[in-house]
């Protein structure tokens, strides 16, 4: 039965941007990059928060390391955007391992302090270091591509079909994380990390080393963020530090994870497809009345969160589902 | 010489304010172990109370103290009884999330009320003694911080003598240590934890009418306040009163001299770097117990 869910959901995602399309509207093609974008950041985040129950609060540090080694791959070499996604991944695996370690000794509040405080010293960073354009940033030229093909290769599209292009691109990379995420989590890596949330004492009398998973969990975490980094910076053109590095970058997804399920793998796409969407509707129906740009979708959000946390902190897809739809609906966990 | 001397002198003024801001963290975050990230919009509420308080009806900010805090220790009560009870026995997630959803919420509720524009209050007693300075030895001191330096001082001994030199405090303290054991006393936990959150929210309240003598007001100013309560509060221990204050000098500081030698956007970064630095020597902070 789930399997049945995973089907039509797959269809769904696949076929419903064609019809608009065909139409000729783009708008929900964005809105469903922005919605996969999210889901893919928050499947990266339970990683950390959701299996290793680290408190991550800078992952945006890492989306923002991966944004910034594939576009100055890309305007200093020439690289290509996939090569220079894995090359981005790579690096914020490795800068994150390296500045993790140290901090694995800090726990609880402790460690979420200095999740943040590795933020706090990127941004400055970010703002004034001129080989990689400072407070500007870098911009991606775009380069003249033959058809359809030559876009996907160098994730590079534009006109007409360029929330299209995105939005399948997004898709694939979402897909790949699931799947990989999905395999992590049955393996033993897994297993240890969620051993060490639940009892790190524990854990570690049987031998597992609970700094070297921890590390090696928010660097998975690291690597999903800066994949989704290199897609949004070549979407957005350009990598600048207010962008890249801001807050809603772990806030969002974070967000999308605990409503759907924190922990569960299909959490985050839950939590993103009901969030995001909130905002767009919002900032289309409020238009330029009076109410436009009075942050009324975060006053929702704020909403969900509070009464999720109050009634369901387990999030949305643990909730009884397959006791209520019976047979005729999946449990979706 | 005198730059530098100047620039710790400034950052020791400034230190006071911020463990104002980060002593109502205390008690909820360090001593209760209860996590509280809307603590910046407590503060922004305090603030926003202060600037409606002085452009609707000329009250002082200094004198808006009391109404403020009035006010926000019964929405610290009323926060902790409608919401954070029902997350406290569960996962801390649990709480971070409620209280991220609140700052959402208090955020955005203050945008939708009153826009985003910045708003300044004039003409306040302290703005008045603004061109008062005093000189020693070349390091000048400015009035108004020197007064609210010292408004927070006295705040800050108050505090401590309620919670280490009062039955109230005991209590308190033997409710955060063990709350079942607190109860065997006669102790109502429940009651301790609503209390805790009043007073840290009228704390934060407080600071924040002091602080709209120097800065602006908007619904996002609790952030820039926030991060370094939080690095401040890590730094000084959890519970530790003391440790608090002197950890709000020495990023005060920091901050300043910093800014001396530095760019000013790498004034917070040197703070959390000395964060990360003492954490790795000591992760439970300077004065910290546990």
């Amino acid at each position: 039965m789930a399997r049945l869910a995973l089907v039509l959901g797959t269809l769904a995602a696949i076929l419903y941007p064609i019809p608009l399309q065909i139409q000729g509207t783009t708008y929900y093609q964005t809105v469903g990059f922005l919605v996969l974008i999210t889901a893919m950041l928050g499947v990266g985040w339970n990683v950390i928060g959701g299996w290793a129950g680290q408190f991550d609060f800078g992952p945006q540090v890492f989306f923002g390391v991966g944004a910034y080694t594939a576009a100055l791959l890309y305007v200093k070499l020439g690289v290509e955007a996939w090569l220079g996604l894995l090359a981005g991944v790579a690096a914020a695996a490795v800068i994150c391992a390296v500045l993790t370690y140290p901090l694995t000794r800090l726990r609880g509040h402790y460690f979420a302090i200095s999740t943040v405080a590795i933020w706090m010293i990127a941004q400055p960073i970010g703002a004034t270091w001129e080989y990689i354009g400072a407070a500007q940033g870098l911009f991606i030229p775009m380069k003249a591509h033959a058809g359809i093909v030559g876009s996907a290769v160098a994730l590079q599209f534009s006109g007409p079909t360029k929330a299209l292009g995105y939005y399948y691109s997004a898709l694939v990379l979402f897909a790949l994380t699931v799947a990989l995420m999905a395999w992590v989590e049955r393996s033993k890596l897994g297993f240890y990390f969620r051993a060490i949330r639940d009892d790190q004492e524990a854990a570690e009398s049987i031998g597992i080393d609970s700094r070297l998973y921890k590390v090696l969990a928010r660097s998975i975490t690291a690597g999903v963020f800066a994949a989704g980094g290199v897609l949004y910076a070549f979407w957005a053109l350009s990598v600048f530090p207010e962008q890249v590095l801001e807050l809603n970058w772990s806030t969002l997804p974070i967000m999308a994870t605990v409503v759907g399920g924190i922990g569960r793998l299909w959490g985050p796409l839950l939590g993103a497809v009901i969030l995001i969407p909130i905002s767009q509707i919002m900032s289309t129906t409020l238009g330029t009345g009076p109410l436009a740009g009075r942050g009324i979708d975060l006053i929702v959000y704020g909403l969900i969160i509070v009464v999720i946390a109050a009634f369901r902190p387990t999030g949305l897809l643990s909730l009884p589902w397959a006791r209520w739809f019976g047979r005729r609906r999946p449990a979706a966990a | 010489m005198t730059e530098l001397a100047q620039a710790v002198v400034n950052g020791l003024q400034m230190g006071f304010l911020y463990a104002l801001v980060a002593v109502g963290l205390t008690i909820i975050w360090g001593l209760m172990e209860m996590i509280n990230f809307a603590h910046g919009e407590f503060l922004m509420l305090g603030m926003f109370g202060a600037w409606w308080l002085s452009a609707g009806f000329h009250l002082d900010p200094l004198l808006a103290i009391v109404p403020i805090a009035l006010a926000m220790y019964l929405f610290g009560m009323l926060v902790y009884q409608q919401l954070m009870r029902r997350v406290q026995g569960g996962d801390p997630f649990t709480q971070i999330f409620a209280t991220i959803g609140l700052l959402f919420l208090l955020q955005n509720a203050v945008v939708a009320g009153f826009t985003s524009d910045y708003r300044f209050v004039n003409d306040t007693f302290l703005q008045k003694l603004g061109g008062v300075r005093l000189t020693l030895l070349g390091v000048t001191f400015a009035v108004p911080l020197l007064l609210a330096a010292g408004l927070a001082l006295l705040l800050f001994l108050a505090l401590y003598l309620l919670i280490e030199r009062t039955e109230f405090g005991l209590a308190l303290q033997a409710t955060s240590e063990d709350r079942d054991a607190a109860r065997l006393v006669g102790i109502r936990p429940q009651r301790m934890f609503a209390v805790a959150w009043g007073v840290g929210a009228a704390l934060v309240a407080i600071a924040g009418a002091i602080l709209v003598n120097f800065f602006s007001v908007y619904p996002q100013v609790g952030l820039q306040f926030t991060v370094l309560a939080y690095a401040i509060v890590a730094l000084g221990g959890f519970g530790s009163i003391l440790g608090t204050l002197l950890a709000a000098l020495l990023v005060g500081v920091i901050q300043s001299v910093t800014v001396v030698y530095l760019p000013p956007a790498f004034k917070d970064a040197f703070v959390f770097a000395s964060y990360l630095l003492i954490g790795l020597f000591r992760p439970q902070g300077l004065f910290g117990r546990f």
